[in-house]
Formats: C-alpha cells, structure tokens, sequence
C-alpha cells in the first residue's frame, strides 16, 4: 500500500505540487496502479537481466563530437556573462 | 470547386499536376470543411491559415513557371502538436507550454516542406501523449467524427478525426504505446508506427524515447506509402534513426504466412471479435495461409509498459523548469525549489500521476523490482516475437479490443483506461512496425484491424494491407451534418 506521505515524498522529489483535489485521489490511484504492475515480480530473477544490451554494436556509435543543431539559441533569462540565471538558492 | 477535400494525397498532387483544379481551390476546399466542422470536432489547437493560404499560392505559382512542386505538392498536412514546427506554438496540449514558439523544424517536417506540403497547423492530444481519448488534452477534448458523443481515440486523436472528416488530407501522429492506431481504429483511417529508428525523431517532444516513433494516419494505404517514403530515413540528428529501402503499391500478394494472435482476440469485445474473424477470412481469400498462435509473455507486456514509459517520463519532463521557455513567471519573486514546484503544478493530472509512477519505480529499493523486471520482460517479449517472424510473415489482432466509447466513462479510473492499450504495446516494446487497417462498424462505430511484421518489413505489412483494402469496402468519410 503506498502511503500518503510517500506520495508526498514522490511529489516532493519530482518538484510538483499536488492540489488538494490531487492529494486526496492519488493515494489510491496510484495504489492501484503498484498493484497492477506488481505482476512483474512473478518473472524469476534471472529474466530481470537486461538482455537488450547485447544488441548494441558499440563500432556504430558516433564520434564524440559536438554537432550545432541549427535551431536559434534561447536567450531567455541569459545575464550578460551568458550563464543562466535561476531563482534564488535561499 | 466541392469535393476536393475528399481527394487522398496522391490523388491532390496528380490533380494539381494535370491542371484539374488549383492547389488554392483545393485549399479552400478543405478550410470550407474546417470551418463546417472544427466548432463540434475540436481537432486542432493551432491553426495558421494565412500562411498555409500562401503557400497554396506559391505551389499554384511554381506550376506556371513549370518548376517542380514536389511529391506532395500542394497536399494539405496537419501535425500532432508535440512535433516542432518552427514559428507555430507547439503546446504538447499542456499549459506548461502554451506559449512555446520552437525556433527549428522537426525533420520529418523539414522534409514534408521540402516536398510541397502545407502545414495547416497543429492537432490536438493527450498531455505530452499520455492518454487514450484526448480527454487529458489541457485545451479540451476532440470529438470523434463518427458520434459526436464518443471519444476519437489518443493520445493522437486530433490527427485521427482531422483525417476523417477532411479537415485536412493527411496528419502526422506519434506513437509511444499505440497513439496513431488507437484513433485510426477508433476513426476509420489508416495509421502506421514504423520500425523503431525508420523516422527520425529529431524535434518531437519526448516522453518515452526508446518507444516512441512518428507515423502517419491517412484515407488510404497509397497515402500512407507516400507519406512513409518522404519521412523516413537517416537523420545525423538522430542517432537511433536507420536509412532503409523505400516502400511501393504491389498490385500482386506474395503467399504470406499470417498468424491470429488468439490472447488478443480472446480479450476483446464480441462485436470486435466478430469483425476480425470475418476480416481474417478475407486473407484467405486473397491467397494467404492463416494460423492460430499465442503469445507467452503477453501477460507482463503493459505492466512492463507503464512501467519503463512512465519512468522515462519522470526523466524527459524534469527539464520543464520554466527558465529557458515557458510562461510569464518572473524568478525573482521565488526561492529555489518552490518556484520548480509552482511552475510544475500546471502539469494536467495524469502527466503528474506518471511522473510520480516513473520516480517511484525508479526509486532505491523499487528500481530492481520493477523497472529492471520490465527491462527484461521488454528482451524476453521481443525474443518471443522474432522467434515468431521466422515462422509467420505478419501477426494480426484487433487493434483495439474495445469500440470506441463515451467521454468521461474511464476518466476516473487509470488503470480502466491503460488497459484500452493492451493490444498496441506489444509493437512498441518490440520495436516493430504495426499498422491500423479500418475492416468494419458496430453499431455505428469503427473497428480496426491491427497487423504486425518483423523489424523493417513494412513492405508487407503495406502489400497485404493494400490487397485487403481492394476486398473490403469501407466507407471511409464520417456525415458530419
């Protein structure tokens, strides 16, 4: 059972505030979705291995080099300096 | 001119071509239908008439001065609203950005453009794609040409019902869980999901990368292999993306081998069941061989898929801070981590409630329970499948194993609604092509038949889709009075 205060610890870390209407329901919601998805622990645990990374060929990965996209850069809260500014730390 | 927007692509661009109407009178054919319907649909968020009205000029133009006007010359094109189109607000149908104006063009755009597309506009959705019926759309929900009182389909379900009701001739979609073939089936139009990295994906808006893919949805399969064949590719701003053959309109079927997944039929309404059946006999009557399979680990496949596309989720949506985009919220006014969590809280419910699945199946303690499990079960799934591909050529099933149904009638109840995508998953877990083929009504209302094929053998999914297509007579064009 996932617990009020573990959703609020989730909303927490995920920086959302939740709405009252959105505390209240969540809870259960969200309940009922762990539950749903429980399934998954019935697969023995030798299955859990990630089998997909096999199938990367590690000779068709790019060069390290970096590559200007074309899009306009984002000038939007930029100092002078051209750092990004952000909201107060305290 | 009337009429002309009932015209597939293939058909606007050869008309435009040979002289028999205008690209600007087809283009007012089509608005003419906009404006007729758009007020009880609800298709689109965006609209950029003007500039779409000139570029019908500029292809008119082109064609006196005898220069080419492209593959798609002329063909009007509306695009699910979480793919970027340069100087249109791209909204992802979220409030979080609703004033976004992206400043480059997505590729599959840069290449409808360079081949005479217009962009109309921008088609509504689920919230960041995260939905089965529009009903998560932070604008409001599209209606479903077909009845009005019934949902389209999602997450791209402005592209489905835009294309059935000749809003606009042809869209793109997205398809992360079975977004495209969810409203095609729910619409009556044809919706493919390539192989994953056919179609770049350089300029949509992520929410679950490693299973999200950009397709078309379309009056007819000849639309569709026009359309395939512009987008796909290999794209340097894309590294998952593949250069792979073009696809063609084969007027003869080769014999393939076709297997019913039975699990998928099994789980399906009656009306459903009925549909299919009597669609799938239809493959024997065009020369193809049919058997029954089942599928092992089909149990575990949507567990597994909230489970990876949610976590994916919670990582792709941490970067809306509101700093470098976003809406009018001055910084200087908060601290730290209350300004993130004020901006955030605009994320509509279930945006929300996914990013909290996503950050506790990835927590310490649950990460090796169910997102590596997930992880696993994906390879496994997959395995299954190829195993399955070396003995059949396509997989087919219901695309959906409901009818279309009801606003608000699983609205409040997540796991009601995730189970609408049982059948659609499995294609995107795998990363193989799936395609949504209109086969049939109930009671009104659209059913689809879905078909499956092995890792870029789209070509068959199109050869066998195209010769069912000739056998079945489909209406295909809601009356929308």
């Amino acid at each position: 059972m996932i617990s009020k205060a573990e959703i609020e610890y989730l909303a927490k870390i995920s920086k959302i505030n939740l709405t009252e209407d959105e505390a209240k329901k969540f809870p259960e919601q969200l309940d009922k979705t762990i539950e749903y998805i429980d399934i998954l622990d019935e697969l023995a645990s030798d299955h859990s291995i990630i089998l997909d990374l096999q199938e990367i060929k590690f000779d068709e990965l790019r060069d390290d080099v970096v590559r200007m996209s074309g899009a306009l850069p984002i000038t939007r809260n930029l100092t002078e300096e051209g750092f990004l500014k952000g909201p107060k730390m305290k | 001119m009337s009429g002309l927007h009932d015209l597939q692509a293939y058909e606007v661009v050869e008309g435009i071509k040979q002289g028999l109407f205008s690209a600007e009178e087809y283009f007012s054919s089509v608005i003419k239908t906009l404006e007729h319907v758009e007020s009880r649909l609800h298709s689109f968020i965006t609209l950029d008439t003007d500039k779409a009205l000139s570029c019908a000029k500029v292809i008119d133009g082109k064609l006196k001065a005898n220069e080419d006007i492209g593959q798609l010359g002329g063909v009007v094109v509306g695009i699910k609203d979480n793919i970027s189109t340069k100087g249109i607000r791209t909204t992802c149908a979220s409030k979080i950005l609703e004033s976004y104006v992206p400043s480059y063009d997505a590729t599959v755009i840069q290449r409808l453009k360079q081949n005479g597309a217009i962009i109309l506009g921008k088609l509504n959705l689920d919230e960041f794609g995260m939905g089965s019926t529009t009903e998560y759309s932070s604008y409001y929900p599209t209606h479903n040409p077909w009845n009005l009182d019934y949902v389209p389909g999602g997450s791209s379900g402005g592209s489905g019902a835009a294309v059935a009701a000749g809003e606009c001739t042809v869209s793109l979609g997205s398809d992360t869980g079975g977004s495209i073939r969810c409203p095609a089936s729910f619409c009556s139009v044809v919706g493919l999901k390539p192989t994953y990295g056919r179609v770049s994906r350089y300029g949509l808006i992520s929410y679950a990368n490693s299973l999200e893919q950009i397709g078309p949805i379309c009056r007819s399969v000849k639309d569709v292999v026009m359309i395939m064949n512009i987008i796909s590719g290999k794209d340097n701003k894309d590294d998952t993306s593949m250069s792979s053959s073009p696809i063609t309109i084969n007027n003869k079927l080769e014999k393939f081998e076709i297997a019913i997944i039975k699990d998928l039929i099994d789980g399906s309404d009656d009306e459903v069941k009925r549909t299919i059946y009597s669609a799938s006999e239809k493959f024997s009557d065009i020369g193809c061989m049919l058997d029954e399979i089942s599928i092992k680990h089909l149990n575990y496949a949507l567990p597994s898929y909230y489970t990876l596309a949610s976590a994916e989720a919670s990582s792709n949506l941490a970067r809306y801070d509101n700093i470098r985009y976003g809406f009018n919220l001055p910084i200087e006014e908060y601290k730290w981590d209350t300004y993130f969590s004020d901006v955030r809280k605009n994320f509509g419910e279930e945006v929300k409630r996914r990013i909290l699945i996503g950050s506790y199946v990835l927590s310490s303690g649950y990460y090796s329970k169910y997102y590596l499990k997930a992880r696993g079960l994906r390879s496994l799934l997959k395995l299954e499948l190829l195993k399955l591909f070396k003995k059949y050529d396509l997989l087919i099933g219901p695309t959906m194993p409901i009818l279309p149904f009801k606003f608000g009638e699983k609205i409040d109840d997540p796991i009601k609604m995730y189970l609408v995508d049982i059948n659609t998953v499995i294609a995107n877990l795998a990363g193989i092509p799936a395609i949504s083929l209109p086969v049939g009504f109930s009671n009104g209302l659209p059913i689809g038949l879905q078909i499956m094929a092995a890792p870029f053998e789209e070509q068959k999914l199109i050869d066998v889709s195209y010769a069912l297509e000739q056998s079945i007579n489909i209406q295909r064009r809601p009356k929308l009075e």
